[in-house]
């Protein structure tokens, strides 16, 4: 906490002389009409107090610009920060005019290794942005010019790493996750200076020998020092308790749980971090000897709300195992596990509220039928929480696929793949008390990627598998706008408000469309 | 044409015969199995599969000064093998590192036998019973040969989800007019056909009434009803229509 009121101070002078950067000390406070982090504030919400738009006006919803990027599909949530746009494709960095949809400057990094299936976006710290590379690199830009003051190796690409994510700011902290679950090699959290890119701490997913959570590998074997558990997706944080929270991935070999008895810790694991040490404060496992790909990466989303009659702070999952979590996020106590979406791969649920997987629903030779497949009942795509209506938001899918295991020795890898069945989505809005859905939107078929966004003008946004972005009410799931966009939205809508008026910006393919009122209509 | 094939066949398999990996293979077991396993998943020295060095090898700079040096610290002697010998161990171990990164791939080559862990009795007992697959199919007419037609992969797999065919749809105008014909799109906010003659329609769903016939609903409905011995004992019948 010191570091960061120093951090904060530091930054408070620093931010005087240069007007346009991201004050770090400015994330500490909820912002209201900016975009500032991957996931709009440190909480994971998505939930923004901008009402302007709301049920009565939606119908007039237009849009104000759209941006092409002639890139990949944009997967990215861009940040807003004084009045500028940053967001990310893999390899490539854009900075547009937030009114206007013009572009200020591209970055593109070199052509380079890596796995290029998406990227989440930059972070900001000051005057500077923080970008992950294909290759695993870390990029320090300056946000003005996209001018690059550093680049260092977070790990190894010819080990098999990559990365997507967009890193977290939390104080003189810069926090970077990692891909690559091709070959076995552990998953980590590394946090940099800011200013430098010098390495402060890293957290390895699995436990040394020896330590706390280490007897949940087998012993005599190289399994823990090979069992995966990636970072890849953006965490939150509680200023208050000080406290990072995360999601991992799944365990390597894959799809070979034989290859690695035990839970596996901290693979497929929502862990709670100091973020000035990088040291593990608790944890809780969604899905223990993961053999699905069930990556626990989900955002672990925040929020303060009475809990069998008690008010708590609380952290909720929607994971892609097909369970809602609600854990105490000062303890990491579990308080609620509810299935939500029907699954076929658990005898029940243990007395810590993990679900308890069934063996014979394991990867096997002669192909398994299990619901939700390796895609997942969610995935990456956010989901929301709405404080006042008390409803916690996922695009929910049912995926039914076989799974098939094909090592014949010490498997190594996958050791096997699955494949889709059959494939539908739908969006639940959850009663955070009980997991009960409170009322269920049907997207079609199809896996619907397109995230969540509710605003206080309890409006939902999202997209359906069907190329059609969409409007809901936030209280009842009833449709109150729509458009075919020509492409599925397959990231996360956001939004700001510039000069009294407020836009939503959803990535479609390689468009960006910023969506707002007509000019000239009344705004308060 | 066929010469040439037949040339390619006899270099194909001459290459097989001669081809570095291979033979680095046999090289690897005899020099190196004893401690890093004869596959190269490990023993009592690191599985190769999953190493660092191997990873960052390019064609031997790393693995090949190992293999001379020895690792006299971790108790591993120097082996002084001749340089076309290293050169074969090498493509060995990256050819298992390329097969461990192929280990997801599972395709039309997916064999038979690993699949065929069903009792095609009861397989029969089930299509013509619990599973009612004999209400729309029948062994002799549509799926004569059906084992024939499709790699068994992917007879498992069209078994609970056959190749997706075009639901029918009849929409009922305000005025009272009936139009069908093949389903081309259906969301919340519009419905499209084809018509018998071949023309697109396409109206706001909430303008019409719409009634769809999707034939593959049946299979849709039977995926939370499978026991995997259901699939299995299915595909193992089926896999004797030949």
């Amino acid at each position: 906490m010191k570091n960061l009121a120093r951090c904060a101070t530091l930054c408070g002078s620093l931010m005087a002389a240069l007007a346009q950067g991201l004050d770090p000390a400015a994330l500490l406070q909820p912002p209201t009409d900016t975009w500032p982090t991957y996931n709009g504030d440190y909480t994971g919400r998505r939930y923004s107090p901008l009402q302007q738009i709301d049920a009565a006006n939606v119908k007039s919803l237009t849009l104000a610009w759209a941006f092409q990027a002639n890139s990949a599909a944009i997967k990215s949530t861009p940040l807003e920060v004084n009045g500028i746009l940053y967001f990310t494709v893999p390899e490539q960095v854009w900075a547009i005019d937030a009114r206007t949809g013009r572009q200020v400057w591209h970055y593109h990094y070199k052509k380079s290794d890596g796995d290029h299936i998406g990227h989440r976006g930059v972070a900001m710290w000051g005057n500077w942005l923080y970008f992950e590379t294909p290759d695993a690199h870390l990029l320090c830009l300056d946000a003005k010019d996209g001018h690059v003051r550093w680049d260092i190796v977070l790990a190894d690409v010819q080990l098999g790493y990559f990365a997507t994510m967009a890193p977290l700011v939390v104080g003189n902290h810069v926090i970077a996750g990692v891909s690559g679950d091709a070959t076995d090699i552990p998953g980590f959290l590394e946090s940099v200076d800011p200013e430098t890119g010098q390495q402060q701490w890293r957290w390895y997913t699995e436990p040394k020998p020896g330590e706390p959570g280490s007897e949940t590998w087998p012993k005599n074997s190289d399994a823990i020092t090979h069992g995966g558990g990636m970072t890849w997706m953006t965490g939150t944080y509680d200023p208050a308790l000080h406290l990072l929270y995360w999601g991992t991935g799944n365990p390597n070999p894959v799809l070979a749980g034989d290859a690695r008895p035990g839970d596996n810790l901290y693979t497929c694991s929502i862990v709670a971090l100091n973020p000035d040490t990088g040291k593990l404060v608790w944890h809780f496992q969604p899905s223990p000897h993961d053999t699905h790909d069930w990556d626990a990466v989900e955002t672990p989303v925040l929020f303060d709300a009475d809990f069998g009659g008690k008010p708590r702070k609380l952290l909720a999952q929607a994971s892609r195992n097909g369970f809602f979590f609600v854990l105490d996020r000062s303890s990491g106590e579990h308080l609620l596990t509810a299935p939500f979406i029907e699954t076929n791969w658990t005898s029940g649920i243990d007395a810590r509220g993990r679900p308890v997987a069934l063996k014979e629903k394991e990867p096997h030779a002669d192909g398994r039928l299990v619901y939700p497949g390796s895609d997942g009942a969610t995935n990456w795509m956010s989901p929301s929480f709405d404080p006042p209506l008390g409803l916690f938001y996922v695009v929910a899918r049912r995926v039914y696929s076989i799974f098939y295991y094909t090592a014949t020795g010490k498997p190594e890898g996958w050791a096997g793949r699955d494949h889709d069945i059959w494939e539908e989505s739908t969006l639940r809005a959850l009663d955070y008390r009980t997991g009960q859905i409170r009322w269920n939107h049907e997207l079609g078929p199809g896996e619907s990627v397109a995230g969540i966004l509710t605003t206080a003008g309890s409006l939902l946004f999202t997209g359906d598998a069907q190329s059609n972005l969409l409007v809901l009410d936030a209280a009842t799931g009833k449709t109150l706008w729509h458009v075919n966009a020509g492409g599925s939205m397959v990231s996360s809508p956001m939004t700001y408000a510039l000069d009294g008026r407020q836009y939503v910006v959803e990535g479609v393919g390689g468009v960006l469309y910023a969506w707002a009122l007509p000019e000239g209509t009344a705004l308060y | 044409m066929i010469r040439h094939i037949v040339y390619f066949c006899a270099l194909a398999a001459f290459a097989q015969q001669h081809a570095p990996a291979p033979r680095g293979q046999k090289e690897f077991a005899q020099s190196c199995g004893f401690c890093h396993g004869e596959d190269a998943t490990g023993a009592r020295a690191p599985d190769l599969v999953r190493s660092p060095l191997v990873a960052r090898d390019l064609g031997g700079d790393l693995i090949g000064p190992v293999i001379r040096g020895g690792r006299p610290d971790k108790g591993m002697p120097a082996l002084p093998l001749p340089d076309n010998t290293i050169q074969d161990i090498v493509a060995y171990l990256h050819m298992r590192v390329g097969q461990a990164a192929r280990s997801s791939h599972v395709g039309g080559d997916y064999p038979l036998e690993r699949l065929l862990t069903g009792n095609a009795e009861s397989g029969r007992a089930y299509f013509n019973g619990a599973g009612k697959c004999a209400s729309c199919h029948s062994p002799t007419e549509d799926l004569a040969g059906i084992a024939k037609r499709y790699a068994p992969l992917y007879l498992e797999e069209r078994i609970l989800a056959p190749r997706p065919r075009p639901a029918t749809v009849t929409v009922t105008t305000p005025s009272g007019e009936q139009v069908s014909g093949r389903l081309d799109h259906l969301d919340d906010f519009s419905v499209s056909l084809r018509d018998a003659a071949g023309w697109y329609h396409s109206w706001p769903r909430d303008r019409v009434k719409v009634s769809v016939h999707d034939p593959l609903q049946a299979h849709r409905d039977m995926l939370t009803k499978y026991t995997d011995a259901d699939i299995h004992n299915l595909f193992a019948y089926l896999e004797t229509l030949k």
